[in-house]
């Protein structure tokens, strides 16, 4: 009981902090035409919450972080919501894979994954939506600003875990 | 950094350099908005107004139905019936509209208002 | 292991300040409407930094309106307008003696007369008594009686509207001769307010004032300014765009003030040399570098026959014409060729080998 209810405070905490990040990082202007799209800076949470509670609770706060922020933003249901969902699941989809069946990737390789999964699946829901091929024309450009972004949450993630195997603090929250 | 994630990055880096090659000269970065929309406007078969969404400000005018004046307003590049003089008051509560190819509708007064694409013309010389 | 967090944070910080930098280095437009000289004028400016921009807008609005105050000929005498007015004091010395004026004047007036000289008379500044008659300026125009339409048009004469750039001076000659900057002052201010964005450091810019339009550099997305042509007859068309950057477009058609009687249509554009309507072209839109030069050519060539008008035309450099003519043809500059787009489905006469 007292685990359950530290666990769902828990991942209210990291709902809030990824919305917070989904709102921040929709300010950083993009030079591209395509509304709502996105470096996926949010994804650190998302994939934290894989790493300590698991694909179905990971998934949870990557949906509620997408419904939240695009509230807040003023883009839920449009366009841009559907753009933010479908890189929160594509990306989420990705991380959640490699955590489980492979081991050769750190937090850097895996969140690495999950940006460019992020982007691709965001340039392929535009595709959709504007009816015209023409915009996977910004691919490189996403991937590669995909890139820092996923390195930089993914050497933060390394650290905190790091981190944590000295002092401990995460493991109240861990799974088993 | 574990030797995965070391080739994962080189292999990322390599499409994305790849996909630049190979987009050329597409791949440019635009900057600035988005294109601006513009709106126009039929009654009873007839176009009344063409006009841009992206101007700035609050702006309304009237627009002569089959019954009598509607008032479309126009803010921050969305457009709207305001009021109308049919009974069902369908297309004043459908609200704002802003995107290519949304229409605001009013079968009564036979008015139309619906979103284009990208302008043809940035200014009219007249 | 601190050393790798001081690293982390120097990326991440890195990173931070890359994207606040590219963001503070966004391109912002700035857009504001003003109406003067009895139209709307429209400017929207594009720059880094939004505080300059609006300076800049605001900046050239200003110079407009003195341009327009210097040129207004509508005030009546003893009103703090007619004072600012040049061509007030003008009007009210023709016959009396010269009257010192601002150089913005001389500049325009100097232009008038050049192409009054160059048109052969087709573009007269001191057609105001003849447009009196027309009663334009009012809310009731009418056809003149040809006997005071002869008399008022005696008096139509560039040749007795005298210059002295030294002194500063500009004199009518005959008394009762009045000067009517409005084919020039229009383009004039928009091309001193271009002067103006330009020196605050604009680069990218289109103002419209009531149809002049006058553009600088190219548009926000690095591509040409795309400038459509009225359909002179249906307003919500446009028949054809041209494509222009640092350049000026100034059209002149017999849709804005007209009235018809007898069931034909009357208009504000006066040939000087008859009195009457110019009855050659519905619209004439010429493009130049100079908006000043664009407003008197685009009257001057909507004034004369299509033939002498494109001939005209080519023998000034650096200008092009776009002709709607009265027979519903459309006439222009071959040098027009790689940047017009004439629209399909319009309901003139186009030929290309012509």
């Amino acid at each position: 009981m007292r685990n359950d209810t530290r666990r769902m405070v828990f991942l209210a905490l990291l709902v809030a902090m990824a919305t917070a990040l989904h709102v921040a990082e929709g300010m950083l202007l993009v030079p591209l035409p395509i509304p709502g799209v996105k470096l996926g800076l949010a994804n650190i949470i998302t994939l934290l919450t894989l790493h300590l509670f698991g694909f179905k609770d990971g998934f949870t706060v990557a949906l509620m972080r997408v419904v939240l922020g695009t509230l807040v933003s003023g883009m839920f249901l449009s366009p841009g919501f559907m753009l933010a969902l479908t890189g929160a699941v594509s990306s989420t989809l990705i991380m959640a894979l490699l955590l489980k069946y492979t081991r050769c990737f750190s937090m850097v390789g895996v969140s690495l994954a999950g940006a460019a999964g992020h982007n691709i699946g965001q340039l392929l829901a535009a595709c959709l939506l504007l009816q015209s091929s023409s915009v996977m024309y910004y691919l490189p450009v996403l991937l590669m600003a995909g890139i820092p972004a996923g390195l930089i949450t993914g050497l933060l993630l390394n650290s905190l875990l790091e981190h944590n195997i000295k002092s401990g603090i995460l493991n109240d929250f861990k799974r088993t | 950094m574990t030797r995965a994630d070391k080739i994962l990055l080189a292999g990322l880096l390599l499409v994305s350099l790849l996909s630049v090659a190979a987009a050329g000269s597409r791949f440019f970065l635009l900057s600035g908005k988005s294109e601006p929309l513009q709106a126009v406007i039929m009654s009873q078969g007839k176009q009344v107004r063409r006009i841009n969404l992206s101007a700035g400000g609050r702006s309304s005018f009237a627009v002569q139905g089959r019954s009598g004046y509607s008032t479309v307003e126009i803010e921050g590049g969305r457009i709207r019936m305001l009021n109308a003089p049919c009974s069902g008051q369908i297309c004043v509560k459908q609200g704002w509209i802003e995107h290519s190819g949304q229409t605001i509708v009013c079968i009564p007064e036979e008015m139309l208002i619906r979103i284009e694409g990208a302008a043809p013309v940035d200014a009219v010389t007249r | 292991m601190i050393r790798r967090n001081y690293i982390l944070l120097t990326l991440f910080l890195l990173v931070a300040g890359l994207c606040i930098f590219q963001y503070s280095r966004r391109t912002c437009e700035y857009r504001s409407d003003q109406f003067l000289m009895d139209t709307l004028v429209s400017i929207k400016a594009y720059g880094t930094n939004a505080g300059t921009v609006k300076n800049a807008v605001d900046a050239a609005y200003v110079e407009m309106h003195r341009i327009a105050e210097l040129a207004d000929g509508f005030p009546k005498p003893g009103t703090a307008a007619w004072n600012s007015s040049d061509v007030c004091r003008i009007n009210e010395q023709a016959g009396i003696k010269p009257v010192t004026v601002h150089k913005d004047v001389i500049a325009m007036v100097t232009l008038a007369r050049k192409y009054f000289e160059l048109s052969n008379g087709a573009f007269d500044v001191t057609i105001d008594p003849v447009m009196d008659q027309w009663g334009f300026g009012g809310e009731n125009p009418h056809i003149p009686p040809p006997g005071a339409l002869g008399t008022a048009l005696a008096l139509v004469d560039s040749r007795n509207l005298l210059i002295d750039e030294q002194a500063r001076t500009v004199f009518l000659r005959t008394k009762g001769m009045k000067l009517d900057l409005g084919a020039v002052a229009k383009g004039y201010a928009t091309e001193k307010a271009a002067e103006v964005l330009t020196r605050h450091g604009i680069t990218k810019a289109l103002i419209d004032a009531g149809g002049n339009i006058r553009v600088l550099g190219r548009n926000v997305r690095d591509t040409p300014w795309k400038i459509g042509i009225k359909d002179p007859r249906k307003s919500e068309a446009i028949i054809a765009v041209v494509s222009m950057e640092n350049a000026a477009a100034v059209t002149s058609g017999d849709y804005y003030r007209h009235f018809e009687s007898g069931g034909k249509r009357y208009h504000h554009i006066l040939d000087p040399r008859t009195g009457y309507p110019a009855n050659q072209n519905m619209s004439a839109t010429v493009v130049t570098r100079d908006a000043g030069l664009a407003d008197v050519l685009s009257t001057v060539f909507f004034v004369l026959s299509p033939e002498k008008a494109l001939e005209m035309a080519g023998r000034i450099p650096g200008v092009e014409l776009f002709l709607v003519t009265a027979d519903g043809q459309i006439r222009h500059s071959p040098a027009l060729n790689s940047r017009l787009e004439i629209k399909e489905g319009s309901a003139y006469h186009y030929d290309p080998s012509r």
